[in-house]
């Protein structure tokens, strides 16, 4: 086939194009903030970004959720310096300005003195907020245009999908402590492109992963079912606004739904709490993993032998990607762990994660290897101008609607469709074609 | 509350009775472990390095963060960077090095240079026959490939013990200082 897709290179390396997703993708655009259980009380905040601007996000004294710019709105301070806490209220170290957590100026210190009888009109001094504040499933996400559409209908079709990961404990998910942070040299894309559907990449980058036995082959698979499939399938699935999912199925023949990687006794709640074809979805799932454009990604993932034969679990993660330079991001690790479930699961649960795709974990070794040698090579002057190939999988089939898979789903997970998903609503924001990549 | 760092996870009191001190002995041959453990590190000789840890060795290293006042551990252990055991680290960290593997393990081909800074060795018994709690700084150096090298310091504590007149390295519980690492890769034994 002749090569149709013609994205530079510079996307991953330039320093102006940055300064462009900052104005356009960000300032428009839901992003993940938090896991409602990691401010599950009054006063409880965690900070996190936007884009590049430090955010406060909070649950206030009457249990709503509130995001504020870490900002006095007096001379700029920071209010937050911890990671996390428990206030009712913020104070600024420089001049003592004092906030409620609904980010309203409750004090302004020596007022009379400083701005006069009448003092300063504090309702015009509220700590700056997004627009829209929203969240599902236990995801809070934020958004600093007034103009873009609810959370409701920007998650749109992949909100199916997000139900089957992450609402179908009957006694809920939480997110197990502090999340880790690092650098990644890498530009703040290259993850999500990956993990928003990248089945290509996998027999390559993680070949060592499946020597070591961390893959279900043969000799585990055996062990789940009399009988197996040819091979592992996998469909991909894109939506509007640039989100997308990947599914892989072990290739198991089986009666009934068996969701390996959890205790049996859990089985019968994903059964109450999933339809037929998210249970179809769940059932035998190898590994789910999708992007929520920009910055946010999941995966369920069933991990073998992780802490000796024959010993698999599967866990959830959420990863997020802040841009600190073009080629350089922070990058956030949450391993979610179902409430209630048995204590030698849960440290196989968390086990699966360490030591596969945490940030000490095998897989996320190599693939860091990738994301930071594109971005390295994608600065070169001559590298910059060059396309990338983005033509995988137009030729695989549609699913049958009969399957019942909400978004544009096909059979197939081989595949670039879901990378240029992404990048067809970047270009859309950028004012750039996704294939076009003059500007 | 005593910020010190306690390898079961629980706080202990440091006085002047509980620690009894090791002979000047006993802590060269404890230094000496130590730097030979590090060697064998920096020098990826892994062979070398798994006959100087228990059967039941245990590395865990919780993840760093800014607590809201300063009187509260500045790590998570709820939440982990690095969860492994012998059995894993052989079978998933070392093994990745052996011929048949090494052309595919990409973050470890060509691998990054690591080299072990040891300070600050401080030494105890524990009330565990033959068991010494060895609390020690650590500064490790990353260098992959041309890049500069990057920097992490941590205070590690081990938990040592005494087997047929050799050492063994029987825990290690590691708490870094940075909170947003920046380093090569996290796969680090510090």
């Amino acid at each position: 086939m002749s090569v149709q897709e013609h994205v530079r290179r510079d996307r991953w390396a330039d320093a102006n194009l940055l300064e462009r997703e900052i104005e356009r993708v960000f300032s428009v655009s839901w992003q993940y903030l938090a896991h409602e259980t990691e401010i599950p009380e009054p006063g409880d905040y965690v900070l996190r970004r936007m884009g590049r601007d430090q955010v406060i996000v909070a649950r206030d004294e009457e249990g709503h959720i509130r995001v504020h710019l870490n900002t006095c709105r007096h001379r700029g301070v920071p209010l937050c310096r911890a990671d996390s806490g428990n206030s009712s209220h913020f104070r600024c170290s420089y001049h003592g300005w004092t906030y409620a957590n609904t980010g309203e100026l409750r004090g302004v210190t020596f007022q009379r003195d400083v701005y006069g009888t009448d003092g300063i009109d504090k309702s015009q001094l509220a700590l700056h907020s997004p627009a829209q504040v929203g969240s599902a499933h236990g995801l809070i996400f934020a958004n600093w245009a007034e103009d873009a559409p609810s959370l409701d209908e920007y998650l749109g079709e992949l909100d199916w999908y997000l139900a089957a990961v992450f609402d179908k404990y009957p006694e809920g998910l939480e997110v197990v402590g502090t999340p880790v942070r690092n650098v990644i040299r890498a530009n703040w894309k290259t993850e999500g492109e990956n993990l928003s559907g990248d089945g290509y990449h996998t027999m390559v980058t993680h070949a060592s992963a499946l020597e070591l036995g961390l893959f279900a082959t043969q000799k585990d698979l055996v062990k789940l079912s009399e009988e197996l499939e040819p091979s592992f399938t996998g469909r991909t699935v894109t939506t509007r606004y640039g989100h997308s999912i990947r599914v892989q199925r072990l290739p198991l023949v089986l009666k009934g739904n068996h969701y390996f990687g959890y205790p049996e006794a859990m089985w019968p709640g994903f059964d109450e709490r999933l339809d037929p074809a998210q249970q179809g979805m769940m059932s035998a799932l190898s590994v789910a993993h999708g992007s929520i454009f920009p910055n946010m990604s999941f995966i369920e993932n069933f991990k073998t032998n992780v802490d000796g034969p024959d010993l698999h679990a599967r866990y959830i993660r959420i990863t997020v990607r802040y841009p600190i330079d073009a080629t350089s991001s922070e990058q956030l690790w949450f391993y979610l762990r179902p409430r209630g479930a048995d204590a030698e699961w849960a440290r196989l649960s968390h086990l699966a994660y360490l030591r596969t795709n945490g940030p000490s974990g095998l897989f996320e070794l190599d693939d860091t290897e990738n994301f930071v040698g594109i971005s390295s090579a994608s600065s070169g002057d001559v590298a910059k101008a060059l396309p990338i190939v983005l033509d995988g999988g137009y030729h695989h089939t549609p699913t049958p609607a009969s399957v019942g898979w909400p978004g544009d789903v096909v059979d197939g997970d081989r595949t670039e469709r879901t990378i240029r998903n992404f990048h067809r609503r970047w270009g859309e924001l950028m004012d750039t074609e996704a294939n076009g990549g003059e500007r | 509350m005593n910020p010190t760092s306690a390898p079961n996870g629980e706080w202990r009191e440091r006085s002047a009775e509980s620690a009894e001190r090791v002979s000047d002995y006993e802590y060269a041959a404890i230094c000496q472990f130590l730097y030979t453990e590090a060697e064998a590190l920096d020098n990826r000789d892994y062979e070398a390095w798994v006959e100087l840890v228990s059967d039941d060795f245990t590395y865990l290293v919780p993840t760093p963060r800014t607590p809201d006042n300063p009187f509260s551990p500045h790590w998570d252990e709820r939440a982990l960077l690095i969860d492994e055991s012998k059995w894993s680290l052989k079978a998933q960290w070392f093994r990745r090095f052996d011929k048949d593997v090494y052309e595919m393990a990409w973050g470890d081909n060509p691998p990054v240079r690591f080299r072990h800074m040891i300070t600050n060795v401080r030494v105890r018994w524990l009330t565990v026959p033959s068991s010494l709690e060895v609390k020690s700084n650590v500064l490790l150096s990353g260098t992959r490939q041309s890049d500069l090298p990057k920097f992490l310091t941590a205070e590690r504590t081990d938990t040592l013990r005494w087997i047929h007149g050799r050492l063994q390295l029987v825990r290690r519980w590691v708490v870094l200082d940075q909170v947003l690492i920046d380093f090569p890769q996290l796969r680090i034994i510090l």
